[in-house]
């Protein structure tokens, strides 16, 4: 087998040499057979012939014995007129001897010439008794008859008997080598049939299973391969087309397993840059939260010594003095509400904040703004109006983080308007909590609506000095809306003014939480 | 001196001054440390009317010392504000996980931070 699919021939050359050799050996058959038959032919020929040759020595037998037989008639007539069948005879028995002698056997030449002699002589004699009948001798020609003709014929007779038997030997030998050419002609083909069929066999098994072994093989690799093991190989004997395609099947699974290591390596890096980013994003939260407590603890002394010196703990202020420091106050009050926005878009973008959920009222929420900005409004000239539902029950989420929001959206409302009126409004629909801020402020320009959310954008950085705003509000409420699993979006007119609208579940769901 | 006495954990010595200057009108009587284990030491040794203490100290942040101070006998009772970062970053219930009466986020009004002082510990 391993030599058959070794042999460097296509597989529908192999096929053709199967089925052309067991061809070859049939037609082989064939021709012995025909071989046998034409050899049966000519010994049954040579049988035919034989049995001739015995017709013929009977004939002459036959023709001898007319010859006797017409010559006792002549004696006994004693006429010499029934010669002449007697020569009539002869000449059948010459006749009949000359063909026998062309289709004679060398070795029975010699018997056949002897018979010729024998022959002769007797006619001789038969002349010789027809004259001595012719002359009236009868006695001398019955004794001539007696003496010298009839033993000549008994020597004839004896001769052709031999022939006969001759014969008759060649042809049992004959029939017997017949009977024995069919029995070995019997069992040759009886053989050769026999070697034949386990010779077809012995091709059909050795050639199918060149085939079926390497297909077996290559279903045991695909199945490796189908499992992941990309370092299989396959390993056939075949240089046919098998070979080949086992060749590429060897090729396919190498670049598999280079593709796989290149990606293992790849996905090998990414980790480790993911294992490096998530320790880099770590070391950044603590510095964040390091760095929070270190900005606020010059910040409180900042903030406090300001405080303490305006309380009068240090005595009394100069009035000069009164308007200075109250510009350091506002403005280092304006650098914390800058590091506390910047500490947590840091913290959002790095995705360390988290939402702190617990029960709240969204009563006390709006209060919390009414109460902190109301002194704003008035000092501005602003109507401030807060509106609220008694019947909203308690709220699930960050309360904190949504006072947040509200403080920037309706500081910006108050900010941004020179007069009028700021609004700020909850309603429940359904599980969801509507809050709306609306203003009479400078608006928005439509083209700017979009971005309005993003970081650092304020429509024009003249505001931003104006209304000295951290343009980071917006973000930071829109990422802690979202959150919560809720929305924000904003309705402007220029010169009219602005609302912005949120939304946030009644009840957070844990699974909300982003 | 018949004064209350307050103890001030604080590693800068900015805002120890501001209290010091703070109460220094008032009949409060400041004690002072400048880490969390000396902030539990002094508390421990001195047995302070109330404790302020800062979240953020070296050695023993401020959050552990409260711990120390709660699990002590001695300092169970005593009132302690802790100054937070920031309110919002859940620091305020980290310190009332950790033992802490009140607690005041930083910056804080020295005007306020007196308020809460009288109210948990009465001057008189």
């Amino acid at each position: 087998m391993r030599w058959v699919a070794g042999i460097k021939v296509s597989v529908h050359g192999k096929l053709l040499a199967g089925y052309l050799l067991v061809t070859l050996l049939v037609i082989g058959m064939g021709a012995m057979s025909l071989q046998t038959i034409s050899k049966m032919s000519s010994q049954s020929q040579l049988l035919d012939e034989a049995h001739e040759r015995v017709h013929w020595s009977q004939d002459i037998q036959h023709a001898l014995a007319m010859q006797m037989n017409f010559t006792a008639m002549a004696l006994l007539l004693r006429s010499e007129t029934t010669v002449e069948n007697i020569l009539r005879e002869n000449n059948r028995f010459n006749n009949t001897l000359a063909r026998l002698e062309k289709a004679a056997q060398p070795e029975e030449v010699e018997l056949i010439q002897r018979i010729r002699a024998a022959q002769g002589d007797a006619i001789t004699t038969v002349a010789d008794i027809a004259n001595l009948i012719r002359d009236g001798k009868i006695a001398d020609a019955m004794r001539l008859q007696q003496e010298k003709q009839y033993p000549l014929y008994r020597r004839i007779e004896e001769f052709v008997t031999q022939l006969v038997l001759r014969e008759s030997n060649k042809m049992d030998q004959l029939r017997a080598s017949v009977a024995a050419a069919n029995r070995s002609t019997l069992i040759l083909m009886a053989i050769s049939a026999v070697a034949l069929m386990l010779v077809a066999l012995l091709l059909g098994f050795v050639i199918s299973w060149s085939f079926i072994l390497p297909v077996q093989k290559a279903h045991g690799f695909v199945s490796e391969v189908a499992k992941g093991n990309f370092t299989a190989t396959i390993n056939v004997p075949n240089r046919d087309e098998f070979g080949a395609l086992a060749a590429h099947m060897n090729h396919m699974s190498q670049e598999l397993q280079r593709l796989y290591e290149v990606q293992h390596r790849a996905s090998q890096e990414l980790q480790r840059l993911n294992e490096r980013l998530q320790q880099a994003s770590k070391a950044k939260s603590n510095f964040l939260a390091n760095m929070s407590h270190e900005l606020r603890t010059p910040m409180n002394a900042i903030l406090g010594f300001v405080e303490m010196m305006l309380d009068e703990i240090y005595g009394e202020v100069p009035p000069q003095l009164r308007e200075p420091l109250t510009d350091v106050q506002t403005n280092g009050k304006h650098l914390l509400r800058l590091i506390n926005d910047v500490l947590d878009l840091s913290k959002i973008e790095a995705g360390r904040m988290e939402l702190v959920l617990a029960e709240y009222s969204v009563q006390d929420v709006v209060e919390t703004i009414r109460t902190s900005l109301q002194s704003l409004a008035l000092e501005k000239g602003l109507e401030f109006v807060a509106a609220v539902d008694d019947d909203i029950p308690l709220a699930f989420g960050d309360g904190k983080r949504i006072t947040q929001c509200l403080m920037n959206l309706v500081g910006n409302a108050l900010k941004f308007s020179k007069h009028g009126r700021v609004a700020l409004a909850v309603e429940q629909q359904g599980k969801t909590l509507l809050y709306r801020v609306s203003d009479t402020g400078i608006g928005i320009p439509k083209d700017e609506l979009e971005n309005i959310f993003g970081e650092f954008q304020q429509v024009d950085t003249a505001i931003t000095r104006e209304f000295s705003g951290t343009g980071l509000g917006l973000n930071i409420t829109k990422k802690f809306v979202e959150m919560h699993g809720g929305r924000i979006w904003v309705e402007s007119e220029l010169g009219v003014g602005s609302t912005f609208f949120f939304t946030i579940p009644l009840r957070v769901e844990t699974s909300e939480v982003t | 001196m018949s004064g209350k006495t307050v103890l001030y954990v604080e590693d800068n010595e900015f805002n120890l001054k501001m209290v010091r200057q703070l109460l220094a009108r008032t009949a409060y009587r400041l004690i002072e440390a400048t880490d969390g284990e000396l902030g539990v030491a002094t508390a421990l040794r001195e047995i302070p009317d109330l404790i302020l203490m800062d979240i953020q100290l070296p050695k023993l942040s401020g959050l552990d010392a409260t711990r120390r101070l709660r699990a002590d006998p001695k300092t169970v009772a005593i009132p302690i504000i802790v100054i937070t970062s920031f309110a919002l970053s859940g620091d305020d219930q980290k310190a009332k996980d950790a033992g802490a009466t009140a607690y005041m986020a930083k910056p804080y009004s020295p005007r306020e931070l007196l308020q809460m002082i009288r109210k948990l510990l009465p001057e008189q």
